[in-house]
């Protein structure tokens, strides 16, 4: 019989406990918190195909998010639809994005690749905010609560099984890359593009599959994002913090890891609902004091263990089986 | 122009105002852009806080004024030591130990420090715009059918007199031969006896000291906020790619462009949107000549 790798495990472990934590409380602060944290999970997951497992960095994907949030809040709000139309708009429209962004900026590396996701990001920024017309501008679009699943009207416990199975298929994904021909092609690609095209791997039409399937899923999170929290404003979606958030959660799970992100979300938004609930009574700059934090922890994570806790985890399984030997 | 004399003497002849304007404007990126290719150029390090530091400088201007009601003018002699040594402590707590890590580590330690600089300045002074009117952001000054308030003809003036001190100091003294052999081939400098980490130290000292001068000395004309920097180091990003990265005269000739494109775009287009314009440009240069209009091809695959 072959055991059940520990990673794999814990990951069993959390996506169980998140299941079981309605048949246990119905407190809605908690269940906002499972929710959020699979949400954040999921988005890092998503930045994981492209940042972590074909190495494309990105600190653009809120434009991904945030196209997705506006086809999602549009779609009900502007034309009465459901949500779920506005939800696959949005994927469609990411997937196209992410194709040109991916396709045009294909021969960048590090730095420059980063910095152009920057200024796609920026660009819808500036077009949602100054499209009134369409968009309502800077004033943001209100997400009206219509009961129903149509209407992703729904109750704290739904949504936490709905974000849950959102969350299962992100992981699997993931797991899908590890153990698949193409994601060890990524793997190549991303520790050394030129031997890797040099063994024959179609490199750029990998990097360019890793980002639109990476564009696809953070969209699909967005939409739901947006009927969850039922406000959209382009200043917030298209943000460059909400970009580094995506990657700092894996980062500081484990880079290029299945479980990483899901565990930096643990650690990262456990901590910010707590610092919110604990300075939420000191009204000015509260926000930013939990900002500072991931600031600092992002800083210390690359310096001292660019691997994240997963490779922290395994640095010590190492240690101790040699311990032992 | 003005055959009615409708608009009486202080007519502005278009042009001119526009032409004027590209250049005391791009003469501040300039002073920006000039410390992050500085940086780039000689560490390979982007560092994406450096719109961070010319945020601090404004409020440096801001609270010294307001309390003190000193000028900035005269607080650019203290901000020039103070972001010199803000440098040099940012490099020892945060650069020397990512400089030779990979991109991804050097990408997000800035972008940390990034944020932690922005959240540091949103728990002290809140998210409030913050402005301020020295005597001299009220004086007009005219010549040949153009109007301009002082603080940016000084502004101006103070920006092209440091990046020309600047450029002295790289070509003429030893220390700046040292710094551009650094940037040339780290490995041969040292083993030409070259202490790389101090020339890391002194380089990022320099550029933090620009771009902290710089802040204060858009402060009379922007408002200070915590995200105020970004608008500027995106300016600034774009300046540097298009004048290839690392480059300080490709960054002067840059920022002239990226100037041109905010100043004729907005007087077409409106102000709302300039921004696209010099986004897409620059999504347009890194697409089609990422190595700088000047630059040599394929710099940027080489992942410099």
């Amino acid at each position: 019989m072959t055991r059940l790798a520990p990673d794999r495990l814990a990951a069993l472990l959390l996506f169980a406990a998140a299941a079981a934590t309605p048949l246990v409380v119905r407190d809605i602060f908690i269940l906002d918190s499972v929710i959020l944290i699979l949400l954040w999970g999921s988005l890092s997951a998503a930045w994981n195909v492209a940042g972590g497992y074909a190495g494309q960095v990105s600190l653009g994907h809120a434009a991904f998010f945030g196209i997705g949030a506006y086809a999602a809040a549009l779609m009900s709000a502007r034309y009465a639809q459901s949500p779920w139309l506005g939800l696959a708009v949005g994927v469609l429209l990411s997937i196209g994005a992410g194709a040109l962004i991916g396709y045009l900026s294909n021969r960048l590396r590090g730095p420059y690749f980063a910095l152009s996701t920057i200024a796609f990001a920026e660009v819808l920024k500036i077009v949602a905010s100054r499209w009134r017309g369409f968009t309502a501008g800077s004033e943001g679009v209100p997400v009206a609560f219509r009961p129903g699943f149509w209407t992703l009207g729904l109750g704290h416990v739904a949504w936490l099984y709905l974000i849950l199975v959102v969350a299962l298929l992100c992981y699997g994904l993931q797991v899908f890359l590890e153990r698949s021909r193409v994601g060890y092609q990524l793997a190549g690609v991303r520790e050394d593009e030129d031997a890797a095209e040099a063994l024959g791997i179609a490199t750029r039409r990998r990097k360019v599959q890793a980002v639109v399937l990476s564009a696809a899923l953070t969209s699909m999170c967005g939409s739901l994002w947006a009927q969850y929290v039922g406000f959209v404003d382009p200043v917030h979606v298209f943000s460059i913090d909400l970009s580094v958030r995506f990657a700092l959660n894996s980062i500081i799970g484990g880079m290029g890891t299945a479980l990483g992100p899901f565990l930096g979300s643990v650690l990262i938004t456990s901590l910010e609902t707590y610092l919110r609930a604990t300075f939420s009574g000191l009204k000015a700059g509260f926000s930013g004091i939990y900002l500072i934090i991931y600031g600092v922890v992002l800083i210390l994570i690359v310096r001292f263990a660019p691997e994240g806790l997963t490779g922290i985890a395994g640095r010590f399984r190492a240690w101790r089986m040699r311990a032992h030997a | 122009m003005d055959p009615a004399g409708r608009l009486g003497p202080a007519q502005i002849d278009v042009l001119a105002q526009l032409s004027v304007s590209t250049v005391l404007l791009g003469s501040i990126y300039a002073l920006v852009a000039v410390g992050l290719t500085l940086i780039f150029g000689i560490m390979r390090v982007v560092n994406f806080a450096h719109g961070e530091f010319l945020m601090l400088g404004m409020y440096l201007a801001f609270w010294s004024f307001t309390l003190w009601s000193i000028d900035p003018w005269f607080m650019l002699l203290i901000a020039i030591p103070l972001f010199f040594g803000v440098g040099l402590l940012t490099y020892v707590l945060v650069m020397r130990g990512v400089i030779h890590a990979s991109h991804n580590v050097q990408i997000f330690t800035t972008v940390g420090l990034s944020t932690a600089l922005q959240n540091v300045a949103l728990v002290l002074w809140t998210g409030d715009y913050h402005v301020f009117r020295p005597w001299h952001s009220g004086v007009i000054v005219r010549l040949a059918g153009t109007a301009f308030n002082l603080s940016q003809v000084v502004a101006f003036v103070i920006s092209v007199a440091l990046t020309i001190a600047l450029f002295a100091f790289m070509k003429w003294t030893h220390t700046g031969r040292v710094m551009r052999a650094t940037a040339q081939d780290g490995e041969a400098a040292t083993l030409m006896g070259i202490d790389t980490d101090r020339v890391y130290r002194l380089t990022f000292a320099i550029g933090i000291a620009c771009v902290g001068v710089a802040g204060v000395l858009v402060s009379p004309l922007y408002a200070a906020y915590p995200q105020a920097g970004l608008q500027f180091v995106l300016l600034a990003y774009v300046v540097v790619v298009l004048g290839g990265l690392g480059d300080m005269v490709g960054a002067m000739l840059g920022s002239l462009i990226v100037a041109a494109v905010e100043v004729g775009g907005s007087y077409v287009f409106g102000a709302a949107w300039k921004e696209v314009l010099y986004f897409l440009l620059f999504i347009g240069v890194l697409v089609f000549r990422p190595a700088g209009l000047f630059g040599q091809r394929g710099a940027e695959t080489l992942g410099v």
